[in-house]
């Protein structure tokens, strides 16, 4: 067995699961609001039940959003002229066969933006929905914050399903790290050389 | 109403005075759409924009109690340009009748009329009458120039009403007032037709009767009356006052409009001679000497066997009232207030409420040794003892509450304005203790009998001897519950003999014992039958011994096209629904304006009874003979003794033409027609007995420089007892609110939805101030007066938290009526202040 | 359920307020028939009350006062009430399926049971008369569907006394407006034509409506745009990701590791 190094907290694996599921929720119900999907529906029992649900959920995301925001937001801030470079070369996805990439931290450049994507478009999806769940008698608020709510809906449906692609059959061994937390120390010196360096591993 | 609520739509013009037709009888904005649809103009005139207003073609504003003026300068203007109706006027008014040469009018007597007395403030009436020819009929001046000839009479006293004039007393602007009247004269023509619609709005005045006295002279002269779309039209307040008032509900009736007998008449025969007019004029029907019928089958109804020839069929069982003997509303309650009354009955009333002066009426209530009220809900009045300002302990009045049933609870009929008598049916039983009025009474009337029975008493005959077969009898002999049916029936009245028409020979059999009268023509003076209300029989009734109850009728059929509905329920008299209809075609017989027929004579047309050629179609005429200019024809007007409608009205207390007078209390220094400020046959006597100074009092006082006047919202039902306990209409409208100038708001410094103190001589009441243009300052003599409204349904008791407020009538003044005694609640003084 | 009506058997009311006399027995036979509890209310210095729609008011007179040139004032009263849009703002934004619902004869209606709460019809209905009731559903006037299924006209149109409401067939009421003399409409083609259509004698400002009444452009654009873009995006990344895995394939380690 090679050495392994931790990557991820068991509360940070969590937290990851509390939001993917969740997020995943709010993704159906909301489609079934989006389109009043009766057969949605018919999964809660009534169209009430769907309704909780969904802003429970939602309470439960923001939460699990927010805790995030330990893990991941002073590392996606970090930015420097190596993300510069691993954006103009994509990262490396858009060439078959392995290509040098600028050398990353503990998350690359292309998880940075996917975190602060996710993150503003969360922010904007959890405020909106709280506006829409709990503000009323103010027309323009409820409208704006329906247009909001839906506009960042598209974000993640689009953000959900390639964040899901790219962390398992586009990077295999990634869904390894959010399940046990632990990466093979050689696969992390290749993956996360800043990050090595920055604990005396490389 | 001389018409009905359908035939408004019939009219050309509808002239709204003296109602709010809009909020208090929507149903009546139907038919006048329908008449604007055709074309017809709306006027209406009223001191406030009121929702009618806004539906009118014509809005006129004027102050609240210059009705006269008002209407006096449309006589003036009609007479000055030739717009009445000259043959009408000729043929069917006593306008060419030569009156007395020593009536003198005010003209001459600077606001009086010949005959009056100060100290009594009454009129010797004896030269209010018409010059006689040797037959005993009044001299005629067919030209109409003799000077004491009524059209010239009346010429005179309206000359004074000009246009300037009026404007001043009226506050109406002249080119208003000019309008108004030319739109209205344009119905004297033959083919158009001109109807009014009035309300509380002109009765509540001490000059009421002379506000549709006025009215009615206008309706000759334009020969409104009898026709189709026209006539006088009193929007009734509410839907059985029709009803109520012709089973004699008022002290100085009987039922069927039979006068109240008074001590000074103590057998029926002087009852019959003193009340029966006669004529020497064989042309005039005169209809009312059949009185001597109906009071004796009215006698023959209440009292049955008891009734004989020989004690004047229980003419003295009758109540009579002393000589002089005024037992009007307002009476009734200071003589309660003086402590003169031991028990009261308020059934299905709320007298604390709906009568002026309101916190005296409370404090007379105070003074009963017992009081029983019957209604639908506790009230202001059967909980006055634990209303404001009443200590419970200090009140002996004992109270009895007694819970009424509704009238979906009953069956019965209902009288509306048009006259229609209704036959409506039960919707479910009583709720709770409820019972219907009927069983009450007989509840009610058999304890006082078997008192009456057991110990005696001073005169129980007129109880003891009372009919009351109105259903199935226990063993006591008391009626276990009323058959609503027999009530009707009894009303209708009975052949109690066999009846012949001995004018006929051989004798003609009219009907026979123990059958339904077939209407009041058959009516006997005998005592061979009997009807609790003449004018009623013919309502439930009998055809080859089938028992038809006429009212219960829902015939849709509209022969004449013109919306008579004459299967339609049943109206009186004799099913007749426009009156005076032989004043709508000419002495000929035929329509004055043939698109609107209401009855015309066909000459070849076999008569249905007399099988001779000859016979009116359309509604049932006044009266079946042949049109007037024929040998045997006769005067439109039956009811009348000579006739003819009466231009020159000698009949009532306060003079045969209307004058204007200003109201008890108003905001002029004197009258601008002449030295009578108020009218000069109003009795002050309750005034006079409590010292009121009122010269000084009533007038132009400072501390109430504002014309008030109460009205009615449709959400609300007369003092509220029916409407303040539902939640709908108290959403609508939960408080008592005060309209005003938005520049008599800015005088006093009150904003929309302030709350205000209102206050009058007799007390002050808060509301809320509704600030709108709806109400505009006149212009009266000059100077600017502002007039207020505010409508009178809240009460202290209802809603609980005394978020409604209270009853306007506290605010309004104890004066009534010259003739009728009905309380100046139209137009009285007030004073507002920002609370 | 079709989302708009059916133009054959479109069922509307006409108000003609120049035959409204503000009674308001449309108001209180409105709230008989819908078994509606009275709120308390206070008088405002108007005779308008409630002052405006509720959960227990499905319809209202407005009372306003005009100038004008011959009276003290032009007061006019006009039935406020659900408009029973063709293209019904409501319909369009609501999530829950069955809660509006578009009946056969054109009425827009609605079903508490299947009513989330969400209010958002508030915002979507350019009249401003979806209410809520002390359930937080839904409830607003429903042109009195159980009444006219049965053939009957709707309370309030049933109880005015002068014609002011009148129910009937939609293509028939705006012809005998305009044989009546009214040359245009309000809600004859607005909104994809309104069920409860008004014969105006003056501009629709007047009366309080507005010229051109429109749903909110942010409900058109979502529903325009957002919404496909919801299906077009989600298909889009998972297809995206299919293309990618099958031509460009996983991200390779081990390579680095050979090299």
């Amino acid at each position: 067995m090679s050495e392994m190094v931790r990557k991820a907290t068991i509360a940070e694996i969590v937290n990851h699961w509390i939001l993917a599921v969740s997020c995943i929720l709010l993704i159906i119900t909301g489609y079934g609001f989006l389109f009043q999907l009766k057969p949605v529906y018919a999964l809660f029992g009534s169209n009430y039940t769907m309704k909780v649900v969904h802003n429970w959920t939602g309470l439960v995301f923001t939460l699990s959003l927010f805790g995030t925001m330990f893990n991941y937001l002073h590392e996606a801030l970090d930015l420097s002229s190596d993300d510069w470079n691993w954006i103009k070369m994509g990262g490396g996805y858009l060439t078959k066969g392995h290509v040098d990439v600028p050398p990353m931290g503990k998350i690359n450049t292309g998880q940075k933006l996917y975190y602060l994507a996710i993150l503003i478009g969360g922010l904007g999806i959890i405020a909106s929905g709280f506006a829409i769940w709990l503000v009323q008698g103010m027309r323009t608020l409820t409208l704006l914050s329906h247009l909001i709510h839906n506009l960042c809906f598209v974000l993640f449906v689009v953000a959900v399903p390639a964040h899901i692609y790219l962390g398992t059959l586009a990077n295999p061994g990634l869904l390894q790290i959010m399940i046990s937390g632990m990466v093979p120390l050689e696969v992390a010196k290749k993956r996360y050389p800043k990050w090595m360096k920055e604990i005396g591993k490389l | 109403m001389t018409n009905h609520w359908i035939d408004i739509r019939n009219a050309d013009v509808v002239l709204v005075m003296g109602s709010n037709p809009a909020s208090n009888h929507p149903i009546s904005m139907k038919w006048i759409m329908r008449a604007k649809e055709r074309g017809a103009k709306l006027i209406v005139v009223d001191p406030r924009f009121t929702q009618t207003a806004a539906k009118a073609d014509v809005y006129a504003a004027m102050r609240s109690g210059s009705d006269i003026a008002f209407l006096g300068g449309m006589i003036k203007y009609i007479l000055d340009n030739n717009l009445y109706f000259k043959d009408y006027v000729l043929d069917y008014t006593n306008a060419s009748f030569l009156v007395n040469p020593d009536f003198k009018g005010p003209s001459e007597l600077d606001g009086l009329f010949s005959g009056y007395d100060v100290k009594t403030r009454k009129y010797d009436k004896k030269t209010w009458s018409f010059q006689m020819d040797e037959k005993g009929v009044p001299k005629k001046d067919p030209a109409l120039k003799d000077p004491n000839c009524v059209f010239q009479l009346l010429k005179k006293n309206y000359a004074r009403y000009t246009i300037n004039k009026v404007s001043g007393i009226t506050g109406t602007p002249k080119e208003k007032l000019e309008e108004v009247y030319k739109l209205y004269a344009s119905t004297g023509k033959p083919n158009k037709v001109g109807t009014e619609l009035y309300a509380m709005g002109w009765t509540q005045h001490t000059i009421g009767t002379q506000n549709i006295r006025a009215m009615c002279i206008i309706q000759l002269l334009l020969g409104n009356m009898g026709m189709a779309g026209g006539g006088i039209n009193a929007l009734r307040g509410e839907s059985n006052v029709q009803g109520s008032t012709d089973h004699g509900l008022l002290f100085h009736i009987l039922p069927g409009y039979l006068p109240t007998p008074t001590a000074s008449l103590a057998s029926l025969p002087a009852y019959i001679e003193k009340y029966t007019p006669k004529t020497k004029d064989p042309k005039s029907v005169n209809w009312w000497s059949n009185r001597g019928k109906y009071i004796t089958s009215y006698l023959k109804a209440i009292y049955g066997s008891s009734a004989t020839k020989e004690n004047d069929f229980g003419y003295a069982y009758l109540p009579k009232l002393d000589e002089g003997m005024n037992a009007s509303w307002l009476n009734l309650f200071y003589k309660m207030w003086q402590g003169k009354t031991e028990g009261f009955f308020a059934w299905g009333q709320n007298p604390a409420c709906s009568t002026p002066a309101a916190k005296y009426v409370r404090d007379a209530l105070g003074k009963l040794k017992w009081m029983v009220t019957a209604n639908l809900f506790d009230n202001e009045t059967a909980s006055f003892w634990r209303g404001p300002g009443m200590n419970p302990k200090d009140i002996q009045t004992e109270v009895f509450f007694l819970p009424v049933c509704s009238s979906v609870e009953k069956e019965g009929s209902l009288s509306n304005s048009g006259r229609w008598a209704q036959w409506r049916y039960k919707a479910i039983e009583p709720i709770g203790q409820s019972k219907s009025d009927s069983d009450i009474m007989n509840e009610l009337y058999f304890r006082v009998k078997s008192l009456y029975q057991k110990q005696g008493g001073k005169f129980p005959e007129p109880i003891v001897k009372l009919t009351w077969n109105y259903g199935e009898k226990d063993a006591n002999g008391k009626v276990k519950e009323v058959n609503i049916h027999n009530v009707a029936k009894e009303i209708n009245g009975y052949y109690l003999e066999d009846v012949y028409d001995k004018t006929a020979t051989p004798p003609k059999l009219l009907g026979k014992k123990g059958d339904l009268c077939a209407s009041f023509v058959h009516l006997q003076a005998d005592g061979t039958t009997s009807s609790g209300n003449w004018i009623y029989s013919q309502s439930y009734t009998q055809k080859e011994g089938k028992i038809i109850n006429m009212m219960a009728r829902r015939g849709k059929n509209d022969p004449t096209g013109l919306g008579l509905y004459p299967e339609w329920t049943w109206a009186w008299p004799v099913n007749r629904r426009i009156i005076y209809n032989r004043a709508s075609v000419d002495p000929q017989g035929k329509p004055w304006d043939p698109k609107r027929a209401v009855i015309k004579w066909d000459p070849v047309k076999p008569d249905p009874n007399t099988k001779k050629p000859g016979v009116w179609v359309g509604d049932v005429p006044d009266g079946p003979a042949p049109p007037m200019a024929s040998e045997k024809g006769k005067y439109p007007f039956i009811m009348r003794a000579d006739g003819v409608g009466a231009i020159f009205g000698p009949g009532l207390a306060d003079g045969p033409f209307p004058e204007h007078y200003e109201s008890l209390e108003c905001p002029l220094e004197e009258n601008l027609l002449s030295k009578q400020r108020i009218n000069p046959a109003v009795s002050l006597k309750i005034q006079e007995e409590l010292g009121v100074d009122l010269a000084k009092y009533y007038s132009c006082d400072v501390r109430y420089p504002l014309v008030a006047t109460t009205y009615r919202v449709s959400e609300h039902w007369q003092t509220g007892v029916m409407t303040r306990h539902l939640p709908w209409q108290l959403e609508m409208q939960p408080q008592v609110f005060l309209e005003m100038s938005k520049e008599l708001a800015a005088e006093k410094g009150i904003q929309n939805g302030d709350k205000v103190t209102v206050s009058s001589a007799r007390g002050d009441i808060w509301a809320i101030a509704m600030v709108t243009d709806r109400f505009r300052p006149f212009k009266i003599a000059g100077s600017t007066v502002h007039q207020v409204g505010l409508p009178w349904h809240f009460g202290w008791q209802y809603p609980e938290d005394g978020s409604g407020g209270d009853s306007a009538n506290i605010l309004t003044p104890f004066i009534g009526d010259a003739n009728t005694m009905i309380p100046e609640s139209k137009a009285f003084m007030v004073n507002v202040k920002k609370a | 359920m079709a989302n708009t009506p059916n133009k054959n058997n479109r069922k509307a009311i006409l108000v003609t307020p120049e035959v409204c006399i503000g009674c308001r027995g449309c108001q209180t036979a409105c709230k008989s028939w819908n078994q509606l509890p009275g709120q308390k209310t206070k008088n405002l210095g108007t005779y308008q009350n409630p002052p405006d729609l509720a959960s227990s008011a499905f319809n209202i007179i407005r009372y306003s006062e005009v100038p004008s040139e011959t009276n003290p004032v032009r007061w006019l009263f006009v039935s406020r009430r659900c408009m029973h849009c063709a293209d019904a703002g409501c319909m369009k934004i609501c999530p829950a399926p069955g809660a509006i619902y578009r009946t056969k004869e054109g009425a827009v209606a609605f079903d508490k049971e299947k009513c989330i709460g969400c209010r958002l019809c508030v915002a979507g209905c350019p009249f401003d008369v979806p209410r809520y009731d002390k359930d937080n559903k839904i409830s607003k006037c429903h042109l009195c569907y159980d009444r006219i299924a049965e053939g009957l006209q709707p309370a309030c149109a049933k109880t005015c006394p002068t014609g002011a409401l009148r129910f009937g067939d939609r293509d028939k009421l705006i012809e005998s407006a305009k044989q009546a003399g009214y040359g245009k409409i309000y809600g004859e083609a607005d909104l994809g034509g309104l069920g409860s259509i008004f014969a105006f004698k003056d501009a629709p400002k007047l009366y309080g409506y507005a010229e051109k009444p429109n749903i909110p452009e942010s409900v058109i654009f979502w529903h325009n745009v957002l919404k496909p873009l919801a299906v077009i995006g989600l298909g889009g990344a998972v297809a995206g990701a299919l293309i990618h895995f099958a031509v460009i394939g996983p991200h390779k380690d081990e390579e680095v590791k050979k090299s």
